[in-house]
């Protein structure tokens, strides 16, 4: 069992990579408190920041597996855009029905990238700019091009929906419960052996091969898991703004990538983490934040969060070459 | 010519009439699909053979041709450039805001010196760093298209000078000259890409990095080089344009590099690097062209273009994948 070996000494490099973006996160956090004369660390702001990026969270949990399995999924927007379209649609039907609908769109899309990926073996990248182009452009033919904010039958969005989003258990934010659940859900399915075959196959998909792990099995699992998430992301999305939007999460690919490498993960497979991710979430949103407080133009963040990305993955780039 | 040569052996070894026929029809299965969309057009739709659609459609693709020419450059070395939209933007909006206070060669030098300077910088970090090339291109649509939005506070940027305008319009016989320009490109880079030792040193890095190292290739610059080109060839799609535009526009140009990406699988030339040619690259926009117009004539809503476009990638490298493992199992 090297490749378990070999997983668990990675293990430790990661947690020591943890710490170091942990460092990172906590001297950010009181650069932001410095710049906002301490408005950042006031409750309201800190909420926010968990509301504003729930659903960030979830779908970069979903470009960690595929970046894990060393993939990326470029679709993972599109997947938000369409379930989010399809969940307003379907809504008449009651959400159950609505979330199945969704679920199944979702299933759909990541079996193709699943099946393109591994079966046809063409580049992941490709695969998903494809999908992506393709799911954008199936939920604007639903939606009819623009923003859907009532049901086939004209129902409006069902309240509870939107009161999940906002309501609290034990003061606790809905969404943010929901996202602790998912960051288990997907820590422990990494745990499983099912998930030490995830890191095998992205770290040496050969060596995992003739170690007789069902290298195509794992990865096409991987791809349906991520739209699955992406799928709760659009959910999310929907109880958020109160609206299917077909043109929603242009930047979540950019912002998930960005997150997962600023996390610690490698670009090149067989690495990452969900502390990691979510660490590299919460910095994203406190650099977002930083920026904010201090003026920068909104339309400069997008050129911030590309240097970001470049600037992480070099760093990760030179540790692994170490 | 050598390299060529050496793509055709590969590929149509097999024995028989039949199977060469078949290994004609893949190897040109682009020339064959355009000659067929083109009948069947012009048969089936009778608007589609008049002199407007046709000059419509090379209006719009010659724009995208320069950026396939670009990205067929930076693909035959197995690398991409996703990039080329944000820099079409860019190029655009610099053009733009120059032209009204320094005159037209300013604001042209302008434009094409922001892209080109992006595409060197994509270059440098390919060729000097180990990350690859689709998150350095990725993270370069990101700043590109952030700084086309910051330059110009994220409105369009009209301009009023009629004879730069003029120049978007302009034609020669009812053709385009951004055609005749592109077909120029097209042929100069044929030309270095076949008869001069750097184009065939870019053939070589595409076939085989390593051999190409061993043989004394400077694998760096050669990289270096190519997404600098791409971003130049993306400017000079940008500056035409704009110019037919009448505006600079941060938003535009949005997915341009998806529809470049196809045109250069379609045309033969495959994502491992080291295959395909120019004409196969100007075969495959004009083909993209050509059913872009018959959907729009045939009133197909534009919200199912990007599926189409999608499913035509798809095809497109699931072939060039069947291809190149045939290829591999015959050489």
């Amino acid at each position: 069992m090297t490749a378990i070996n070999r997983i668990l000494s990675e293990r430790s490099v990661d947690t020591r990579a943890v710490l170091k973006i942990l460092a990172i996160l906590i001297g950010l956090m009181a650069l932001a408190s410095i710049v906002s004369q301490g408005i950042f660390l006031q409750p309201r702001n800190l909420v926010n920041l968990v509301y504003q990026n729930a659903i960030l969270i979830i779908i970069s949990l979903a470009q960690l597996l595929v970046i894990i399995v060393a993939g990326i999924d470029l679709s993972v927007g599109a997947v938000l855009a369409i379930t989010s379209v399809l969940i307003v649609l379907f809504q008449d039907y009651g959400l159950a029905v609505s979330f199945l609908v969704a679920f199944g769109a979702a299933l759909l899309i990541g079996l193709t990238n699943g099946f393109l990926v591994t079966y046809v073996r063409l580049p992941a990248f490709v695969v998903t700019l494809a999908t992506m182009q393709i799911g954008y452009s199936i939920a604007k033919v639903l939606s009819g091009g623009g923003a859907v904010y009532t049901g086939l039958g004209g129902a409006g969005i069902a309240p509870g929906l939107v009161d999940f989003y906002k309501g609290s258990f034990l003061g606790v934010p809905f969404p943010l419960i929901l996202c602790l659940i998912f960051l288990l859900v997907v820590g422990q399915y990494l745990r499983t052996s099912f998930g030490h075959f995830a890191y095998s196959v992205g770290g040496n998909q050969r060596a995992a091969y003739l170690s007789g792990i069902p290298v195509r099995l794992v990865k096409m699992v991987i791809y349906v898991l991520a739209a699955l998430l992406c799928s709760i992301g659009g959910i999310l999305f929907v109880a958020r703004v109160g609206m299917g939007d077909p043109q929603a999460g242009t930047w979540v690919p950019l912002d998930s990538i960005a997150a997962v490498s600023i996390g610690g993960a490698s670009l090149s497979g067989g690495i990452g983490t969900v502390a990691g991710t979510v660490i590299g979430v919460i910095i994203l949103s406190v650099l977002n934040n930083i920026m904010n407080l201090l003026g920068v133009p909104p339309t400069l963040q997008p050129a911030i969060k590309g240097l970001v990305i470049l600037v992480a993955v070099l760093l990760n780039s030179t540790r692994a070459s170490k | 010519m050598r390299q060529r040569a050496i793509g055709q052996q590969v590929v149509s070894r097999g024995v028989g009439s039949s199977s060469q026929f078949i290994g004609w029809v893949s190897r040109n299965s682009a020339m064959v699909a355009l000659v067929i969309t083109f009948i069947s057009g012009s048969i089936f739709i009778p608007t589609f053979l008049t002199r407007l659609n046709l000059s419509a459609i090379l209006y719009q693709y010659s724009i995208i041709g320069f950026l396939a020419l670009g990205q067929f450059l930076v693909i035959l070395t197995a690398g991409i450039d996703l990039s080329q939209g944000s820099m079409l933007a860019l190029t655009s909006i610099v053009t733009a805001s120059l032209m009204q206070n320094y005159g037209v060669p300013v604001a042209v030098a302008g434009g094409l010196a922001a892209s080109t300077l992006l595409g060197l910088v994509n270059g440098l970090l390919v060729s000097r760093t180990k990350i690859p090339a689709f998150v350095v291109t990725l993270g370069m649509l990101g700043i590109a298209r952030g700084l086309a939005l910051l330059v110009s506070d994220s409105k369009p940027i009209s301009i009023g000078i009629e004879a730069f305008n003029d120049f978007g319009r302009s034609n020669i016989w009812g053709v385009p000259v951004s055609a005749l320009l592109w077909l120029l490109a097209g042929l100069l880079l044929t030309y270095f890409l076949t008869q001069r030792r750097l184009g065939r040193h870019i053939y070589a890095v595409g076939g085989s990095e390593e051999s190409a190292r061993l043989s004394g290739v400077d694998v760096r610059n050669i990289k270096l080089i190519v997404y600098g080109l791409s971003g130049l060839l993306t400017a000079i799609g940008g500056v035409i344009w704009t110019a037919r535009l009448g505006s600079g526009s941060p938003i535009g140009g949005n997915n341009y590099e998806m529809e470049s990406i196809a045109a250069v699988i379609v045309g033969g030339g495959s994502l491992f690097g080291g295959v395909g040619s120019i004409s196969g690259t100007v075969v495959g926009t004009l083909l993209f062209g050509i059913i872009n117009s018959i959907l729009n004539l045939v009133g197909i809503s534009p919200y199912w273009q990007g599926t189409i476009k999608g499913v035509l990638i798809l095809l497109a490298v699931a072939l060039s994948q069947v291809r190149r493992a045939t290829g591999s199992r015959q050489g």
